[in-house]
């Protein structure tokens, strides 16, 4: 072999093991650039001890409003209508507490619109409880959303005047509550299911091939843009609808849940919601998007949490019921709609850059 | 630390592109900082599952506010009348807001049940045409069918669902499976005529319609080519239609035959036939004189003129979620078999805008759709036999593309074409034929890295 092939021969080797290194070290280099700082911790916190701790907690009390509402039909005492009625309220605070992560299967499984719809198609529900129909879970889960879910159970609790006493009940009203509220029972579980099943692997593995988030700030961003989208529907939808709704009065019939008066409650919930993702709680405290805006700025963490603080406070203290606060003490709704207003401000314009940039 | 890294990156770089010089145009992406942009100034760089629900973030206060309102009034949940709230639904319907066909403003998936409250639908006619030109309408079932009604009431029809499977093969010996829907009617509240032709349809994206709407007549005609007269095997034709607000024959942009002529039109039809609320632009109940309706109320049109204005404003002003990873390697190469298969003879890329009265953030913007806004035959294979204006039974507009890549992180599926057959964009690639046939066999005589490469690039835009 001439040695000058052999030189050229050496020379292509080391240029082609020059490019299968560079190619293969880009790989890691990539992978060490974008995810410098690994996010698995807070991620992980927050899908297991926030999001799936909610919707078992849900579950759970859904659950429980079935058992209670059969043992109201099978025994139909005052107390039992109250125990009914505040199994209800039980069932309604975690999945209030859930809207502030309004994605995944949540949304990709319709099971929002079929436990939360509103309003209820009451003249519908009323042909149905006046007809010979057997009213199975089956039933229910094949109707449309608006006569089944959360509202519809608290039509059929307090009645359309928020006033039913426990002589107004039909045989019939007592057939479908039971259904329908397996068909919750149902539902949810199905939530719970579908996060442990599936989506916690693929919320938590953002930003590898596994999963459906680009990247770890992916999955980071979503949460920011579901605590931003929940402020921005309780102040600017939940609250300004029924206070202005009425070209700039009051207009009661845009209240959630007026029913059963559990406005107040369903929006302090809301608020709790954005605390539990941002500080990474649910009955236990842990890591979330708190550490991260601390690490960058302190004094915004503290803002933002004495912020979320306020709302909280000032919407458990408009006085009476938010459907009697909407005339009598507009202020005070009006209070409460600032403060709600203040954290969504926040989030949008200085934790949403914060999470963007990293 | 950081110099190191980024030598080692040049170094790969050069070296890489040396490798691939020989079939290898583009080294980047042209405009690749433009393309990032994707629907110019009304581009939002959010990569979420809320990537296709953000308002433009260049409206004027003005359009912002109106944006909002359309923004609440496309959630909220029709009922039976009569009602404080909402009331109007029916009597038949295929569901019972804008947004449970259009989730998260994205991609309905394909039913899991057809029966189901879905995103699907099928439009109906018989031969012949009405008499403004478009399908000739089945006498007591209009041009849609629905399979739910309001309480007490018979829906149109019940749905059956059959498949039939499609082999694939690749040259590399790779097999893929499609599954083609077969449709059929399993119950009618009367007879359907024999000669009834089917069309399903399902509930698309919404992102970026107003720039669509916002491309000059004059741009989108010069794409056409109804004769082919360049020989390239790909026509791109003009649909016409009706447009009722103007009384007139309008160029066809919106539906999947390019059957409405605006967005206001769409969601106008949207409302009466989707959910049976009747609007300014159809004040005539979908079921009149059908013996499953309801004649009895007389509170049409059930939708105001203004409800009607926000949510067209709405569905005009969403913004486009940015495109990605541009600048990666394997990216680019798929840009490279993107042009070499000629998807852009139909998937043209780029525009500009014209001025747009009313909304200036849609106005005079640079934007990557990836649609000519035209119809093609697509073939036999896709075809729906079912003449709409001037789209014949093979026809079908050309998708936008852009924004594809989210669909399973914002819509949870990969549910892709008229309705939502393809279960990948691969699939959705196969399904592809007659005019769009060559570009679909150049697919399928790539080795997996390059096919890889091109649905990389197609996830990326």
């Amino acid at each position: 072999m001439k040695k000058s092939t052999l030189l050229t021969n050496l020379f292509t080797l080391l240029i082609l093991s020059v490019t299968f290194i560079s190619c293969a070290d880009d790989n890691d280099t990539e992978n060490t650039t974008t995810e410098e700082v690994s996010y698995n911790t807070h991620l992980t916190n927050i899908t297991d001890n926030v999001i799936v701790k909610t919707y078992a907690d849900l579950a759970n009390k859904a659950s429980v409003l079935h058992s209670e509402v059969q043992d109201f039909s099978n025994n139909r005492t005052a107390s039992n209508f109250d125990e009914s009625k505040q199994a209800w309220r039980d069932a309604r605070a975690p999945w209030e507490k859930s809207e502030g992560f309004l994605f995944g299967p949540v949304d990709t499984d319709g099971v929002d619109p079929a436990i939360d719809s509103w309003p209820v198609n009451e003249v519908d529900l009323e042909a149905v409880l006046a007809s010979d129909d057997e009213l199975t879970e089956s039933y229910i889960e094949n109707s449309i959303d608006e006569i089944k879910g959360f509202h519809t159970i608290e039509y059929l609790l307090w009645g359309v005047d928020g006033n039913k006493q426990l002589e107004d009940f039909t045989d019939r009203e007592f057939e479908y509550l039971i259904a329908v509220s397996e068909n919750l029972k149902n539902r949810t579980a199905g939530l719970e299911e579908a996060w442990t099943a599936s989506y916690a692997y693929n919320f938590k593995n953002a930003g590898t091939s596994s999963s459906d988030y680009i990247s770890q700030k992916s999955a980071l961003e979503t949460l920011v843009t579901g605590l931003i989208t929940i402020a921005d529907e309780v102040a600017n939808g939940k609250i300004e609808d029924p206070l202005n709704g009425n070209a700039g009065s009051a207009d009661q019939t845009k209240e959630e849940s007026r029913f059963s008066h559990n406005s107040k409650t369903d929006f302090a919930n809301n608020m709790k919601s954005i605390a539990n993702i941002y500080n990474g709680t649910y009955l236990t405290d842990g890591v979330g998007l708190a550490d991260i805006v601390n690490e960058y700025d302190a004094a915004l963490n503290t803002e933002f949490n004495t912020a979320v603080t306020n709302a909280i406070e000032a919407i458990e203290n408009i006085p009476g019921t938010f459907t009697s606060a909407i005339e009598n003490n507009r202020d005070a709704v009006t209070n409460a709609q600032e403060k709600v207003l203040t954290v969504f401000e926040i989030l949008q314009s200085k934790i949403e850059p914060i999470i963007k940039n990293l | 630390m950081k110099n190191i890294l980024r030598c080692f990156f040049v170094l790969f770089i050069v070296s890489c592109a040396k490798d691939d010089a020989l079939n290898n145009q583009y080294s980047e992406i042209p405009n690749t900082s433009e393309r990032y942009y994707a629907g110019g100034e009304t581009t939002i760089f959010n990569t979420t599952a809320f990537s296709f629900d953000n308002p433009a973030p260049n409206l004027s206060a003005e359009n912002l506010e109106m944006h909002l309102l359309g923004d609440t009034q496309f959630e909220q949940a029709f009922v039976t009348a009569p009602s404080t709230v909402n009331p109007g639904l029916g009597a038949q319907f295929n569901n019972t807001s804008c947004i449970a066909c259009h989730p998260k403003d994205g991609r309905a998936p394909f039913p899991s049940n057809i029966n189901d409250l879905t995103g699907l639908f099928l439009r109906a006619s018989i031969p012949g045409t009405n008499e403004v030109g478009g399908p000739n309408p089945v006498p007591g079932f209009g041009d849609q069918l629905q399979n739910h009604a309001i309480y007490g009431k018979q829906p149109e029809v019940q749905l059956g669902l059959t498949y039939t499977t499609i082999d694939i093969s690749f040259e590399d010996g790779t097999i893929v499976t499609l599954k083609k829907p077969n449709y059929s009617i399993t119950e009618s509240y009367i007879d359907l005529p024999s000669n009834t032709m089917f069309s399903p349809r399902i509930g698309p994206p919404l992102y970026g319609l107003g720039l669509l709407e916002a491309i000059s007549e004059y741009d989108i005609l010069a794409n056409e080519d109804s004769n082919d007269t360049n020989n390239d095997g790909i026509s791109g034709k003009a649909n016409y239609v009706w447009d009722k607000k103007h009384g007139k024959q309008a160029l066809g942009r919106f539906g999947w035959k390019a059957n409405t002529p605006s967005i206001l039109q769409q969601i106008a039809g949207a409302y009466h036939g989707d959910m049976g609320i009747t609007n300014p632009l159809f004040p005539i109940e979908a079921d009149y004189g059908q013996s499953n309706g309801e004649q009895t109320l007389t509170d049409d049109p059930e939708l105001s003129q203004e409800i009607l204005d926000q949510v067209e404003l709405y569905c005009q002003t969403l913004a486009v979620p940015a495109a990605r990873n541009l600048e990666d390697e394997n990216v680019i190469r798929g840009y490279q078999i993107f042009v070499d298969a000629k998807c852009d003879a139909c998937h043209t890329q780029k525009y500009t805008t014209s001025n747009f009265p009313g909304i200036e953030a849609i106005s005079n913007q640079t934007i990557y759709p990836f649609t000519d806004m035209l119809l093609h035959d697509m073939g036999e294979n896709l075809a729906d036999n079912r003449p709409d204006f001037l789209a014949d039974g093979n026809e079908w507009q050309t998708r936008p593309l852009w924004g594809i890549g989210l669909t399973k992180l914002v819509n949870g599926h990969s549910n892709f074409l008229h309705d939502g057959r393809a279960n990948s964009i691969e699939e959705a690639i196969l399904w592809h034929g007659g005019e769009a046939e060559k570009s679909q066999e150049y697919y399928r005589k790539l080795n997996k890295t390059d096919r890889d490469a091109l649905i990389a690039f197609l996830n990326s835009i």
